[in-house]
């Protein structure tokens, strides 16, 4: 028998170039990668966890460290030798329980494992210097060039601070910036058809994990979402696989806390998946009504009904159905149509790091086009007298407020009721839109 | 010191089961010797009799605290539950994720053919159930959840 040399630094790598390099998610690589290596210890999975999202969260800021120290410059070297430079000095500069010869030597080591033993000497070299010099790295100046200085400081790409900083001001736009570096905790939302809000507590409790009450003074009646830490994996709490509980972000959870579907109410959730405001708006129905949960392909149907399955609800069903194309058999049959729809996603930087190196302004005003297909539709779903509540997961003028102003000039025969921008520096939560429209005619 | 040559997954060898060893000859003395150079050189931290063409119930495992022989050893007792990587030197590079018995209770002879009992937890627990399996023709490939993955090889 052998026991296997697996290092984390290794997996951590592949995880990184599987992101950087083929576009993966860091979210669902991640998880994928727990869930294989689930024998590893609780350190070495948060030592994964921390590496992996840290060198996405500092792209920017380890690139600029690099380039002061290297004659080769960051884009162009070979993507596994930035990687690995990137991993190594975010250990030497952010992780403390990491001695600076280990952050150096596993770099090496990691290069030649990748086939680049030519390069040992070039890796050592640079890291050594940089773990030498690291009280001396001269940042850019903070008074002559703000953006650029933020842009090294948060990782964020220049042209996405300018945005915020046009939108809602520079303070705001650094202090948004700045939100998405803190760690948050994971926030679920209590399924009370199955406990209670105290009956969780004391259950995860008696298992070392902490839940606490979230606590958001705007919204005093939101007294079902807790946010829990200290947990190893989450699949294997029992409560999780009962349904007692569901992840679902604060910020998300408030989409459907607002819209207050009631007792009886038809709802039609026309961008469903993965299905937590379609499973939260179930439960306000109180056992009378309905729930249409949509998506527009068979994956994304099958997480609803995945998420269904684990939450008892019966007043809920998933159904594959294009938001973009009419279902004429849906046209004012909804008191409430919940349209969440494909986004920039730049309020969820903290959750998805890497999205900020990928979304472009083109990404942005294309998505715009996208969002304005989908509301002609889907409005016709509403009922007189009903609402549709639209709302996304960015910052992004173009795509929230002036999307609204757009379908106000078009539909007449609503009127906005509730419009709010959540920003990410508010709590721990993600950056969201969200506008409430009544039909009125 | 004599290395043998480590048959390789896929060897029919492998999927034998092993006769029991009646007397210790100079013969097996020295297939021992042999299995523990082997398995040392390899470093490999258990190597059964099969893994190198002998169709003899013998093996030898070091977890880092000496070497162990061995002869017709049987597990009296098990439970518990451990799940994590194991490989083998007949398939190495390569590892995957195995349940095994957290805690082992075996008997087994020694060299000078007496009886003794052994027990094991964790990592030699798993070693003992390895390689017992090896003695049945069992490879951990059988027992695998999920990929058998490629584990990096040290320079």
């Amino acid at each position: 028998m052998t026991t296997e040399a697996v290092s984390v630094r290794a997996i951590s790598l592949e995880l990184l170039l599987s992101i950087l390099k083929e576009g993966e998610y860091s979210h669902l690589e991640l998880s994928a990668a727990l869930e294989k290596y689930q024998y590893l210890s609780k350190q070495e999975r948060g030592f994964l966890t921390r590496l992996t999202q840290g060198v996405l969260e500092r792209q920017i800021e380890l690139d600029y460290i690099l380039n002061q120290f290297s004659n080769t410059k960051t884009n162009k070297m070979k993507p596994v030798i930035r990687c690995i430079l990137q991993m190594g000095v975010y250990q030497l500069k952010y992780m403390d329980s990491v001695p600076p010869s280990a952050a150096c030597n596993e770099a090496v080591r990691l290069t030649a494992k990748k086939g680049f033993s030519q390069l040992k000497g070039f890796v050592n070299g640079v890291l050594r210097n940089i773990s030498r010099n690291l009280d001396k790295i001269v940042y850019p100046d903070e008074n002559k060039s703000p953006i650029l200085a933020a842009s090294v400081r948060y990782s964020i790409p220049e042209w996405m601070l300018l945005q915020w900083s046009r939108d809602y001001g520079e303070q705001k736009a650094k202090s948004v910036a700045a939100a998405f570096l803190k760690k948050e905790r994971t926030c679920v939302r209590v399924n009370r058809m199955k406990t209670t809000p105290e009956a969780l507590i004391q259950a995860l409790k008696r298992q070392g994990i902490a839940a606490e009450r979230v606590v958001f003074s705007e919204f005093p009646k939101l007294d079902y979402a807790l946010y829990l830490s200290g947990y190893d994996y989450l699949a294997k709490i029992p409560e999780f696989a009962d349904g007692q509980f569901t992840v679902q972000d604060l910020s998300s959870m408030l989409v459907t806390h607002i819209a207050a579907p009631k007792k009886g109410d038809y709802v039609i959730d026309v961008c469903g998946a993965p299905g937590g405001k379609s499973l939260h708006a179930a439960e306000l129905l109180l056992g009378e009504g309905f729930v249409e949960a949509r998506d527009l392909t068979d994956y994304k149907v099958s997480l609803i009904e995945e998420n269904i399955k684990r939450s008892g609800l019966k007043q809920i069903c998933a159904r594959r159905i294009d938001a973009k194309i009419l279902d004429k058999d849906s046209v004012e049959k909804a008191d409430l149509v919940l349209a969440d729809l494909p986004c920039s996603g730049l309020g969820t930087l903290r959750k998805k790091p890497e999205i900020r190196y990928r979304i472009t302004k083109e990404d942005e005003v294309s998505l715009v086009k996208l969002q304005r297909e989908i509301l002609s539709v889907v409005w016709q779903y509403v009922k007189p007298n009903g609402f549709l509540m639209y709302s996304t997961c960015t910052m992004d003028r173009m795509e929230n407020e002036e999307n609204t102003a757009w379908f106000l000039k078009q539909n007449p025969q609503f009127s906005l009721v509730y419009e709010r921008q959540f920003f990410p520096d508010e709590g721990e939560m993600d950056g969201f839109y969200m506008a409430c429209f009544k039909r009125t005619g | 010191m004599a290395l043998r040559t480590i048959r390789m997954h896929g060897d029919p060898v492998l999927g034998k089961v092993c006769r029991e060893v009646m007397e210790i000859t100079p013969k097996v003395k020295m297939l021992i010797e042999d299995m523990l150079d082997t398995m040392y050189e390899a470093q490999g931290v258990g190597l059964a009799a099969p893994q190198v063409g002998i169709l003899k119930r013998i093996v030898t495992i070091d977890i880092g605290d000496g070497p162990i022989v061995m002869i017709n050893p049987m597990i009296l007792k098990s439970d518990g539950e451990q799940t994590g990587g194991e490989g083998c030197l007949s398939l190495p590079g390569k590892a995957g994720k195995v349940t095994r018995p957290n805690h082992v209770v075996a008997k087994a002879y020694d060299i000078n053919m007496e009886e003794f009992e052994i027990e094991g937890t964790e990592l030699l627990a798993r070693a003992i159930c390895h390689e017992i399996d090896h003695l049945e023709g069992h490879m951990y490939t059988e027992f695998v959840e999920g990929d058998i993955y490629d584990v990096e090889e040290e320079e």
